[in-house]
């Protein structure tokens, strides 16, 4: 994992893991939730006691569906860094840990592309689920 | 590095810092003073936690909805029952104290307010806003009639 010699750049150290990558993308994700997060509650308050047809009506319109889809993307992938720094703070056990972050890992990647995949059927406005699978 | 010093720092259980100091031991958790930059931190993870539920729910809304009509009376059914609508409200305090409380460290992550009396500020602040935002937000929910009891 370690290099035999280190690197230095301007005088510095060079990490020899990962460095400030991550905590660089925890930034950056947040940074960009915020107005997302502020749409996503407004779009919540329209939506409530709007009913199937409501919702499917909002849904047809590109910007709702694409600002949806990049919130909930983006809220996936700070959700996995968020829950990885838990897990390697308090799991120590090797395989226990290889485990739950690679499952953590699963689950927000399975929920990114469900939410997509779902998304992108209600703003093309395809038959409803299963039955549009086939049809 | 192997001298006098640093055989005496294992028995009295310090480290020795290369400047000849022993290096400062971290308080133990039974120790700590309390302080609502803690309290505000152990909130930040714990809603981060549920949060994680939250989003389970919401990918869960949209499946429902494109899974047609009786699939969504089905969901809308159990998210608007008097259960469903009290984990609605925890999802939205947890999301609206997640959301300052990342502000607040965004804040301090630019190098500002972290003087002690700054950053009880922030985090009561934060504390604070995740309660009456959410409160608001379902005040109005229920005041212009779109969700009901």
């Amino acid at each position: 994992m370690s290099r035999t010699t280190s690197q230095y750049r301007n005088g510095v150290k060079v990490s020899e893991n990962h460095g400030a990558g991550e905590w660089k993308a925890e930034r950056l994700s947040a940074l960009i939730l915020v107005p997302l997060t502020l749409w996503g509650l407004w779009a919540a308050a329209t939506l409530s006691g709007g009913g199937y047809d409501g919702a499917l009506a909002w849904f047809r319109s590109p910007v709702n569906a694409a600002l949806l889809a990049v919130t909930l993307v983006a809220t996936l992938w700070h959700m996995q860094m968020g829950v990885k720094v838990i897990v390697e703070d308090y799991i120590h056990k090797a395989g226990t840990l290889k485990l739950l972050l690679g499952l953590n890992t699963l689950i927000c990647l399975l929920l990114a592309l469900a939410s997509v995949f779902f998304i992108a059927r209600l703003a093309l406005g395809s038959a409803p689920l299963p039955a549009g699978l086939g049809a | 590095m192997s001298n006098a010093k640093d055989s005496s720092a294992v028995t009295t259980g310090h480290v020795m810092q290369p400047n000849g100091r022993p290096r400062p031991m971290s308080p133990h958790l039974q120790v700590w003073r309390w302080h609502v930059t803690m309290l505000a931190s152990i909130l930040t993870r714990v809603t981060g936690s549920a949060l994680y539920v939250g989003a389970i729910l919401v990918v869960a809304w949209i499946a429902a909805l494109a899974s047609g009509a009786e699939a969504y009376a089905t969901f809308v059914g159990l998210a608007g029952s008097p259960l469903g609508l009290l984990v609605w409200f925890g999802f939205t305090v947890s999301l609206l104290y997640h959301f300052a409380a990342g502000v607040r460290h965004l804040i301090w992550d630019a190098g500002a307010a972290l003087t002690p009396k700054a950053a009880d500020g922030l985090s009561w602040g934060s504390i604070a806003f995740g309660v009456v935002a959410s409160l608001a937000f379902w005040a109005y929910l229920f005041a212009a009639g779109r969700v009901s009891l």
